[in-house]
């Protein structure tokens, strides 16, 4: 056979070259080859000695703590505790809250928006009753919830001609599950499955979106589609969006009645 | 032995025994946070990625197929998790230069007339411009090498987790060993 090229030497050197045997019986009388593969070989072995830091024993059962609470769900991995969140008390909800205002001052970055009707505007401005910061919390929900219903119906109506190019889509996906991830995370800090049940679906679709190829073929696109309907994760973002505006409404009208 | 235990701790799991994904979690956390690592880079992402890997797991356990192995499974998902990092990543920091490194060449670290470097800070260097080649692959490249190289995963698994066709795949790992080669040959052709 011909010299093997450096590709179909470093495919010989992992197994995978189909030649296996030619290149092989080549390298044994050819000593150019011989020595260009021996050099392959010394620093494929050198990087073997990246170290790689230790983990104790316990370094599993570590995880396992920091895991299962963001996992404790009563029905096992797919019954969704949904509408647990609405029945949250409120000192939850404020214990939520202290992480959430981190959430909805980075939100503020993804986001510009009008000083006057910006939620991290009041964060930063003065210091919050309780009350008001329960309907700040209450906001940014409701406005993610919004902004992720709304970037999932554009994504399912999306018009097919064969092959679907969602790179704008794409983009607010990034942006949508950058921020999901500190309210998801948040919300089970707070030891508040449901919520963060639903943002976690929510999660892994646009992750899914944001990382996935820019163009879909009209088989990859209709599974997408079908996986949103299936779960029926839009449905849900929906009515918790909804239920959200609802209770930022009555601890907006609550704020008016204990202000006069 | 190790996969029959998984595959009764995972129908546990599906039946809603969190034990029994407990059990699970720290049986493989060590060897995920190893393959994370070395796609990463860095302690506190690996760490960040290989809950985020068992939280993806745990949700989607029963589309989990038994006869592809736990393990593999679960180290498909920590792959995918970080490759999805190491682009975040690009996005946001400045990537490394490739001609800086290669300006560096040998011959500002170990020209061939410096004496012999002593053993440690030999294996130091080389260590260093490892790492620093490592920063250098594009996320796919760096996935398909790991992948490779460390966790000795076909072509075709690898190009599972990349979304791509083996000639890409392919293409990715000889971009991944040439930058290597180019960097490390030098410093290791320097040796007495």
């Amino acid at each position: 056979m011909n010299h093997p090229n450096e590709a179909q030497l470093i495919l010989y050197h992992y197994g995978e070259a189909s030649d296996r045997n030619e290149i092989a019986e080549h390298l044994e009388v050819c000593e150019s080859c011989r020595a260009n593969y021996q050099a392959l070989q010394r620093v494929l072995a050198a990087v073997e000695t990246l170290p790689v830091p230790d983990r104790a024993e316990s370094y599993g059962a570590e995880v396992w703590r920091q895991v299962r609470p963001q996992i404790a769900k009563p029905t096992g991995p797919h019954g969704s505790n949904f509408w647990a969140f609405f029945a949250w008390p409120r000192w939850a909800l404020a214990g939520a809250l202290g992480l959430l205002v981190l959430g909805a001052f980075l939100a503020g970055r993804f986001w510009p928006q009008p000083p006057t009707s910006s939620a991290t505007a009041i964060v930063q401005a003065q210091p919050l009753s309780a009350g008001a910061r329960e309907r700040v919390l209450l906001t940014e929900i409701g406005d993610h919830l919004e902004r992720s219903q709304l970037a999932l119906i554009e994504l399912i109506n999306s018009k097919t001609n064969g092959a679907v190019d969602i790179t704008a889509e794409q983009v607010l996906a990034r942006e949508l599950a950058a921020v999901n991830r500190l309210f998801r995370r948040a919300a089970a800090d707070a030891g508040e499955p449901g919520l963060a049940s639903v943002l976690e679906e929510l999660e892994l679709v646009l992750v899914e979106v944001a990382n996935g190829p820019a163009k879909l073929s009209a088989d990859e696109f209709a599974a997408l589609r079908e996986r949103i309907d299936t779960d029926g994760l839009l449905f849900k973002v929906k009515v918790l969006g909804a239920r959200v505006r609802s209770r930022e409404r009555d601890a907006a009208r609550e704020l008016a009645a204990n202000r006069s | 032995m190790m996969e029959d235990s998984d595959a009764v701790a995972v129908a546990r799991a599906r039946a809603g025994d969190q034990d029994a994904f407990g059990m699970l979690v720290e049986r493989h956390s060590i060897r995920l946070f190893q393959l994370v690592y070395r796609m990463t880079g860095n302690e506190q992402d690996a760490e960040d990625v290989v809950q985020e890997t068992f939280l993806r797991a745990y949700k989607q356990l029963n589309r989990f197929e038994s006869r592809a192995g736990f393990g593999t499974w679960l180290h498909r998902i920590a792959a995918n998790c970080s490759l999805d990092l190491l682009r975040k990543r690009k996005r946001q920091d400045e990537q490394v230069d490739a001609v800086e490194l290669e300006s560096e060449g040998p011959s500002s670290t170990l020209s061939s007339h410096a004496p012999p470097p002593d053993d440690q800070v030999f294996h130091l260097e080389v260590q260093q411009k490892i790492q620093a080649v490592m920063e250098l692959l594009t996320p796919m490249e760096r996935t398909a090498f790991v992948l490779r190289h460390f966790e000795g995963r076909s072509i075709d698994e690898i190009g599972r987790v990349l979304g791509t066709a083996p000639s890409a795949t392919k293409q990715s790992i000889f971009r991944a060993v040439q930058k290597m080669r180019r960097a490390l040959e030098p410093v290791l052709n320097a040796t007495p």
